[in-house]
């Protein structure tokens, strides 16, 4: 029988570029930050790479997170974060129907448990209208029950934000990508950076495969930021990262809550969250626990079990329901609490580190606030023609299944036709492993996990792979 | 949309043999709905014999037995959508989600026999990384005996249910080595006779008594298993790690879909007729409760067709009362009642969470009606007689079970 190893179905990528091409950017990191800064500059009109040491995009940091669109009503003020994600948000908003993007304004509770925190509610009403964040209300028991009728009848009070929102963790980045492909940007995968060299004008990259070349190199390396950016010559920070375990329900809990809830939040993070999300599951996380390693995620047993029941003291009705998947991400935190953003005019190097755990909200803001520290570098020449729409994955757009002549569903828990991961398994934005396919298509993802899919998938990207 | 008299979702055993009775019993405004491409459920890919001896009086492989069941039913001229995902179920209209676009059936009567599955690593908890190659039974035989793809080549089996050592023989079909079968309890949840097998023929060695502590992987690659046993630890190499069993009903739709839901069975109360709370609707087979035998599920099916010609004939709406079980039982059905319908002196049949003797004490309105002794498996179905005391609307049966001390 034929032994084929299920992490190496897609072949490693190469690059399609010119060996001794000069590129006006190189961005390290394919996460969430590194692509929407990689499709501002392409969009810009700028020469620009993407390199990423993994096979496909989201394999570090970007991959385990709460996919919450977040207002910044509890940011710390004035910092750059605080307006990356307001400006992200922004952002966000614009472009999400041309890009066909979900956006599902859920809005959120911060509930408070305890007379203790009774008493924060009103300095984070405060915080948050200081953030410029208007629409919010404070809302007594009653108000908390009658909005939201299966939470625990120990909800103290509440603050309402209106404008927190679910959006699709995975396929928004895709989209950044896609569109700074047809803008010309070129992507450079299985690339890891491993150092580099300024000669006065501009830099070259060592990697893992061939040597790359731009005028300004842009550290976006998440959870190695640290470690690529001492290529410049300076050591300035420190990655902690930060494990954040989640579980997800099935959907039949869908309906317990209708708004994001969230804590009281301390200074170290936001705490533990249950939300919708955007494929029709309640998820509950992350927890918060500082660790040397950049690569385990591994999650932990007594630590789930942890979540589950701090979820089931304010969600009682989640007792019923079964557990479809289990995770853990790695926030790429730094040392000090604040975005470590930088750039050394002198060698042309551009730091995006420390972006702890508001990344995806605040990306396409921080996109445009690192165009605009490199404004003068080069001319501007942008691409206004290019037009990208990706499949919206979510369970409140027309899934593909819905439609005619789609073929056949092959994952039956989340609705995933054939031709969905047969399209998925292509181009040079397709998936670059198992992991990938599934955060494009949501196959193997339901709570099955692959029981009654998995072996076909494998079977369907392994043809596709063969025969292109 | 369709109006049709009788809808069944899911073409296995309990659905295709209670088609196959009801066309018998007369019954042919029915159509079976199969999400799959081909007809038969999970015995398709279980590869190995075991299968149709009591129905076909045929020693037969799952496949095979698969293709009997589904070659019947073309014979008998059933009407069986295949590629039709039940998508929703609301106002008793039936949606499907086909190749040729969503289609609306509206039935007199509907069969809910979806099936079972066993519950992956993320229900259990287990601590570890991620990696394709952390599978169940149903993935590992859909590799072997659909795809004829293997995904590794040493595994280890977590759990010793029946399934468990039905994965042994798809790895052995695969040529992947088991390196180990280990088990939380301190016996095996099977017949002990499979255990000395395994190790004695199969040269597996089999842990009972053992925590699996963690799965070891690198960059999604599995390269061990830690597993402790009185606090001592020791590391498995592999590169497959097999969840086995703990079968849960495939109810999800049921769950979304209907109010008088179960949740320690996982699945709709269902009186001693098939018949849930809601009218017209019959759940049957593994659905109803964790997985059983193939045989039972087909006999189950001939059964709730014979309930469904009373059903559509008589229009009678039952009179439930309902049984509750102590948290001891892992499933039991029927969860209620129908007093207006004959009990023949069986009340329900049930299995418990865990090896043991003792009683199980049947209380009727919290007054003892009577007990019976068990030596309990966690494997063998255990039934609750009942002897006939004249039951009332708004009558309560509880079970309890108490362990010899």
């Amino acid at each position: 029988m034929e032994h084929i190893d299920l992490n190496h179905i897609f072949p490693k990528r190469v690059s399609n570029f010119a060996k001794d091409e000069l590129f006006d950017i190189a961005v390290v990191g394919a996460g969430v930050v590194g692509c929407a800064i990689f499709k501002e500059f392409c969009e810009q009109g700028a020469k620009t790479v993407l390199i990423e040491k993994a096979n496909d995009i989201l394999e570090g940091a970007s991959k385990g997170n709460s996919a919450i669109l977040h207002t910044g009503f509890d940011a710390p003020p004035g910092t750059l974060e605080h307006e990356c994600i307001q400006r992200g948000y922004e952002e966000y908003m614009k472009i999400k129907d041309e890009y066909n993007l979900p956006f599902l304004n859920t809005k959120a509770l911060v509930v408070a448990w305890n007379d203790e925190q009774l008493a924060k509610l009103d300095a984070i009403l405060q915080k948050g209208l200081g953030n410029s964040v208007k629409e919010l209300e404070i809302l007594s028991h009653e108000q908390i029950l009658k909005r939201e009728p299966n939470l625990s009848s120990d909800a103290k009070g509440a603050i309402l934000v209106h404008g927190e929102s679910l959006i699709d963790p995975w396929n928004t980045p895709l989209a950044y990508l896609k569109k700074g492909i047809s803008c010309g940007g070129k992507t450079a995968f299985s690339h890891k950076v491993t150092g580099g060299h300024h000669d006065g004008k501009c830099w070259e990259l060592q990697t893992s495969q061939e040597p790359i070349k731009a005028k300004v190199v842009i550290n976006a390396a998440g959870l190695y930021s640290d470690i690529v950016d001492a290529i410049k010559g300076t050591k300035d920070f420190k990655i902690i990262p930060r494990k954040g375990q989640f579980v997800i329900f099935d959907e039949t809990a869908y309906n317990l809550i209708n708004s994001i809830i969230l804590p009281v939040p301390t200074k170290r993070t936001k705490g533990v969250v249950i939300t919708k999300t955007a494929f029709g599951n309640i998820l509950v996380g992350p927890t918060a626990e500082d660790q040397e390693s950049r690569t385990n995620s591994d999650t932990v047993k007594e630590t789930l079990e942890d979540l589950k029941q701090k979820a089931f003291h304010m969600l009682p009705a989640l007792k019923n329901h079964k557990v479809t998947a289990t995770f853990a991400g790695l926030r790429p935190a730094s040392d000090e609490t604040y975005y470590r953003v930088g750039i050394n005019d002198e060698k042309n190097w551009i730091t995006v580190g420390g972006i702890r755990s508001t990344g995806l909200t605040s990306s396409l803001g921080l996109a445009k606030h690192i165009f605009e520290l490199n404004d003068k570098k080069y001319e501007k020449n942008p691409k206004t023609d290019t037009k990208v729409t990706i499949t919206n994955i979510s369970e409140f757009a027309p899934r593909e299944y819905q439609k005619e002549d789609y073929g056949k569903i092959v994952c039956h828990c989340e609705c995933v036709t054939e031709k969905e991961i047969r399209d998925a398994c292509h181009g040079e934005s397709g998936a670059g492993n198992i992991s990938g396919l599934k955060r494009r298509t949501r196959a193997m993802m339901g709570r099955c996990q692959g029981f009654n899919c998995e072996a076909a998938v494998t079977q369907i990207c392994k043809n596709e792979v063969q025969n292109g | 949309m369709v109006d049709i008299n009788i809808a069944i979702i899911g073409a296995g055993p309990a659905g295709l043999s209670a088609a196959l009775e009801l066309k018998k019993l007369g019954f042919d405004d029915l159509v079976v709905f199969e999400r799959e491409d081909e007809a038969g459920g999970t015995p398709r890919h279980c590869g190995h014999l075991g299968f149709g001896m009591f129905e076909f009086k045929q020693l037969l492989s799952g496949p095979n037995y698969a293709k009997k069941l589904a070659e019947k039913a073309a014979q008998k001229g059933i009407n069986v959508q295949l590629k039709s995902t039940l998508i929703k179920v609301e106002d008793g209209i039936l949606t499907f989600s086909t190749p040729e676009g969503i289609k609306q059936y509206k039935p007199t009567c509907t069969l809910f026999a979806l099936g079972a599955r066993e519950t992956p690593r993320s229900d259990r908890l287990v601590s570890g990384g991620r990696s394709p190659n952390i599978i169940t039974t149903g993935t590992l035989q859909r590799f072997a005996y659909l795809q004829k793809i293997k995904p590794f080549e040493k595994a280890v089996i977590v759990g010793s249910e029946i399934v468990s050592f039905s994965a042994i023989m798809s790895a052995k079909h695969l040529g992947i080595k088991v390196e180990a079968m280990i088990e939380e309890k301190e016996q095996i949840e099977s017949f002990c006779i499979l255990k000395y097998i395994t190790k004695l023929f199969l040269n597996i060695p089999v842990y009972t008594g053992v925590k699996l502590e963690n799965i070891n992987t690198q960059d999604k690659a599995v390269q061990s298993v830690t597993i402790s046993k009185d606090g001592k630890k020791e590391d498995i190499a592999c590169d497959g790690v097999i969840f086995t069993g703990k079968f849960t009903p495939e109810s999800s739709m049921l769950q979304k879909s209907f109010v008088d839901f179960n949740t320690q069975n996982s699945s709709l109360n269902i009186t001693q007729n098939f018949q849930s709370s809601s009218d017209g609707v019959f759940v049957a087979g593994n659905v109803t409760r964790g997985a059983l035998a193939a045989f039972r599920c087909y006999f189950e099916g001939k059964k709730v067709a014979s309930k469904i010609k009373d059903y559509l004939n008589f229009k009678h709406t039952p009179k439930i009362i309902k049984i509750e079980a102590d948290e001891n039982v892992s499933w039991y059905y029927p969860t209620m009642l129908d007093i207006k319908s004959p009990l023949e002196g069986h009340l329900t049949t049930l299995r418990l969470k865990n090896r043991a003797k003792g009683i199980i004490k049947i209380y009727l309105n919290d007054r003892l009606v009577g007990t019976k002794k068990v030596w309990a498996f966690p494997f063998i179905s255990i039934s609750i007689p009942w002897k006939d005391i004249e039951l009332k609307e708004k009558d309560n049966i509880r079970l309890e079970f108490l362990a010899n001390s």
